[in-house]
């Protein structure tokens, strides 16, 4: 099926193409034969997840948009919370053929968890992001009388407020962590649900009061009435009628968001960068790749390398403010 | 409800459905029969192939595989002690001893059997309990799974009957094993002493294919010869016998789909938890318990009934809050999503046809792949009768290479050696293996349910007495436990 190139994808291609050509470093007789074979696409996440299901809808297209044939393979590698996959993505060899879709912030957090030892995520090359970043939400059960934040305030003057979420390397953890901090409730978390549908639904069944989680995560369970969402941290809500960053007067609440990256391990030569970027910018123009992304609820949203980095900068030095409470 | 059913079923049967059914159950087959393959992987492959299928042809041939894979981990569990899948290990427990024997027909049979009749149970159940899916997941929290883990765990000790302070050692032995790697409540690594491929914990295939089928062939090699200890008393035609058995000991059947049913139905405890508690329930209730693990029919029975029956409840939890039982269901639930089918209460509202044509799929492929199972199972059982000079070194190969592939880990393959030289130990000096592997597969579960159940209650245990299910739960860890006080007495007052 030929690939439908628009005009932001064309842009993108460009743009990291011609970034590329001005580098020195550009045409070496290595980068000309890339890829020489398949690629290892590490997802540092169980199978059958949102992360998998992304590489793997993206894996036919980009296969079809790099300049030889050769097969995009997923590789799972969720250990240690997904420190194994990252870990393992940097130590490969910087030739482009080993790339890794990494979430922010939980990485971050898992770095700062284990003292930089396994990864550094300022050296990692990054080549796009996948998908617009999530923002987050905060929801009761339906059947909860707390129903709105000023609820959780009051709860939390009389006992720690209980939020349901994953172990500490999860973004959702870090996410309940610091929006409590900034919405000034006092919480106590009941960690170690094994991802987000697991939580989610302890959360629907009592095991706490509340849960916070990317607004995708949740919106069915909205539609069906088993959860009520109180409020979202979007600067303006997409869900009418329930609060936002905004008008609870908390901006900072924007910047919790769910960043999926797509990197590879340090040193990438920068010729063979550009060609990667564009092949992912081509495939998540294809079609079939759009349709199956949104599926998933996710929009596919190509950018340059450099705005993938910054991506990465911003969201980092947010989370660093809010270190002592995470690690 | 009726309609809905039929329309289910009207679905399936058409013939781009049928022919994708067969497909998905012949590489369900394949997939399980090999140890380390299993049907995640198999899933995994296919779903890249299903995005230019409609959604009922997709779960026509997801439902091939799924209801495929028990049947072909069965024959290699019986045949060659290998399970291709971890639930399969349990059928291990009985079935390779009847292969040593020269009655690899009878259990493949028997198993064949049960199989079938257990996802046909599994069926009629999940279609009776769909309508209230979404209560019976929310009744399982933390404190419920962690007293069910306990109880899984005291049922199976009790399968170790005669040779107890052995079990508990094993069983000891596999719960520190467990609680090697990352810790999901505190997020801190464990025991892994510095060894990265640790931090996951050891994986439980490679473990199971070590435990089974490298013990097995190390004892083959040292003893020589074949599998079928007598060749010349080898029955392979017994196949009818072993269909026979399996309505002979109808109890036992109904049980372990009973029991399959239920197990499949909570969120998060997978089959083979299912598996070995339908086997230790079926040693418990037996009045010649010592006959298990020498090669007793019910030991094929009560797990390949549970196994099948699971495959379908799983389904409950997987559909109702998007919460997969197991890697399989996983993979699946990405399927879902990727045919626009996206889990939660909603979908068993606005898909029911697509629901109930996977049921059907899957109750339609596991007879069928119990089909294809008794036509193979004559030329199959010949394996049994192969010199240990060729079988050791294949069968060794296959199962190194299964582990490898579970996710391409050379550490799987140092896992499989290991607990294949410590399974073998563990055959020789009469160490109850059950034991070892159910604490295995719960004592992560049972840790971490404990400790949410500490957060969620502030650390007071009265928790687990103002919930119904606990209660129950907890009444019947006592009756377990008291249960040998009470025989004993009367074993005293019979005894002449």
């Amino acid at each position: 099926m030929p690939i439908a190139i628009t005009r932001r994808h064309f842009g993108c291609s460009a743009g990291t193409v011609l970034s590329a050509l001005a580098c020195p470093e550009y045409v070496s007789a290595a980068e000309a034969d890339f890829p020489r074979h398949n690629i290892d696409f590490i997802i540092p996440k169980a199978p059958g997840g949102g992360f998998d299901n992304l590489v793997r809808v993206i894996a036919p297209s980009l296969e079809k948009s790099l300049p030889h044939k050769v097969s995009v393979v997923p590789n799972n590698i969720p250990a240690g919370g997904g420190g194994k996959g990252i870990g393992q993505l940097y130590r490969s060899k910087p030739d482009g053929h080993t790339l890794g879709l990494i979430d922010i912030p939980g990485s971050f957090i898992l770095q700062q968890r284990q003292g930089g030892a396994a990864f550094d995520l300022n050296k990692i090359t990054w080549i796009c992001s996948m998908g617009r970043p999530e923002p987050y939400c905060v929801a009761t059960a339906e059947t909860s009388s707390l129903k709105t934040v000023d609820d959780l305030r009051a709860l939390s003057k009389t006992r720690p407020v209980k939020f349901t979420s994953s172990g500490p390397e999860g973004t959702a953890y870090a996410a309940t962590v610091i929006a409590n901090k900034i919405l000034g409730i006092r919480i106590q978390l009941i960690t170690g649900y094994k991802g987000s549908s697991d939580f989610v639904v302890g959360a629907i069944r009592g095991d706490g009061d509340a849960v916070i989680a990317p607004i995708t995560a949740l919106r069915s369970l909205q539609k069906s009435k088993t959860l009520r969402i109180i409020a979202t941290f979007e600067e303006k809500s997409s869900l009418p009628g329930v609060a936002d960053a905004t008008s609870l007067g908390q901006p900072d609440l924007g910047q919790i968001k769910l960043e999926r990256l797509v990197g590879a391990p340090p040193g990438l030569p920068a010729g063979v960068k550009a060609i990667l970027a564009s092949a992912f910018s081509r495939a998540m123009g294809d079609p079939q790749a759009v349709t199956l992304a949104k599926k998933l609820d996710v929009e596919l949203y190509p950018n340059t390398p450099d705005q993938a980095a910054a991506r990465v900068r911003d969201s980092s030095a947010f989370f660093a403010k809010w270190q002592k409470y995470l690690t | 409800m009726l309609h809905l059913w039929l329309s289910g079923f009207q679905t399936l049967f058409q013939v781009r459905q049928l022919l994708f059914l067969g497909l998905g159950m012949l590489m369900g087959l394949f997939f399980g029969a090999i140890p380390g393959l299993g049907g995640a992987t198999a899933l995994a492959l296919l779903t890249p192939l299903t995005y230019g299928l409609d959604p009922f042809t997709a779960l026509a041939l997801a439902g091939g595989v799924m209801g495929g894979v028990p049947m072909g981990g069965s024959i290699t569990a019986i045949l060659l002690n290998a399970p291709g899948t971890a639930p399969s290990a349990a059928t291990c427990l009985d079935g390779h001893p009847l292969a040593q024997q020269g009655k690899a027909g009878l259990a493949l049979g028997a198993a064949a059997s049960a199989n079938a009749i257990g996802g046909i149970i599994g069926t009629i159940s999940v279609l009776a309990i769909l309508p209230v899916a979404k209560d019976l997941v929310l009744l399982f929290g933390p404190p419920e799974l962690f007293l069910l883990a306990v109880l899984g765990l005291i049922i199976v000790s009790t399968a170790s009957r005669g040779k107890m302070l052995r079990g508990l050692i094993a069983g000891g032995l596999g719960l520190m094993i467990a609680f090697i790697g990352y810790n999901d409540i505190t997020g801190v690594l464990r025991f892994t002493t510095g060894i990265q491929y640790l931090w996951d914990g050891v994986h439980l295939v490679p473990a199971l294919i070590g435990l089974f089928a490298v013990a097995e062939m190390i004892q083959l090699s040292l003893k020589g010869g074949p599998i079928a200890r007598d060749a010349g008393a080898v029955k392979i035609t017994s196949m009818a016998s072993g269909l026979l058995e399996t309505f002979r000991h109808w109890p036992t059947v109904i049980r372990g789909s009973l029991v399959g049913t239920v197990v499949g139905a909570i969120p998060g405890v997978g089959g083979t938890v299912a598996s070995f508690l339908s086997y230790s329930m079926t040693v418990r209730a037996s009045k010649n318990p010592e006959s298990f693990g020498k090669g007793n029919i019910q030991g094929v029975i009560a797990p390949e009934a549970a196994i099948n029956a699971k495959d379908c409840s799983c389904l409950i939890p997987t559909l109702a809050f998007g919460i997969p039982g197991g890697a399989e269901m996983a993979v699946f639930l990405g399927l879902l999503v990727l045919h626009g089918m996206q889990p939660g209460p909603l979908m068993l509202i606005d898909h029911q046809v697509e629901i109930y044509g996977l049921i059907w799929a899957l109750t339609g492929s596991c007879v069928l792949a119990s089909f294809i199972g008794l036509l193979l199972a004559r030329p199959l059982a010949r394996l049994t009768l192969l010199d240990s000079q060729i079988l050791v070194p294949i069968v060794t190969a296959v199962a190194l290479l299964g582990s490898y592939a579970v996710d391409r880990t050379i550490g799987n393959v140092v896992v499989t050696a290991v607990f294949g030289i410590l399974g073998y130990f563990m055959i020789r000096f009469d160490y109850p293996r059950i034991t070892m592997v159910v604490a295995l597969v719960l004592g992560s579960a049972a840790e971490r349910n404990f400790h949410q159940t500490s957060m969620m209650s502030d650390g007071n245990l009265s928790i687990y007495l103002h919930r119904n299910v606990c209660l129950v739960l907890l009444i019947g860890i006592a009756l377990l436990l008291a249960a040998p006080l009470v025989r004993r007495p009367q074993k005293l007052e019979t005894a002449p």
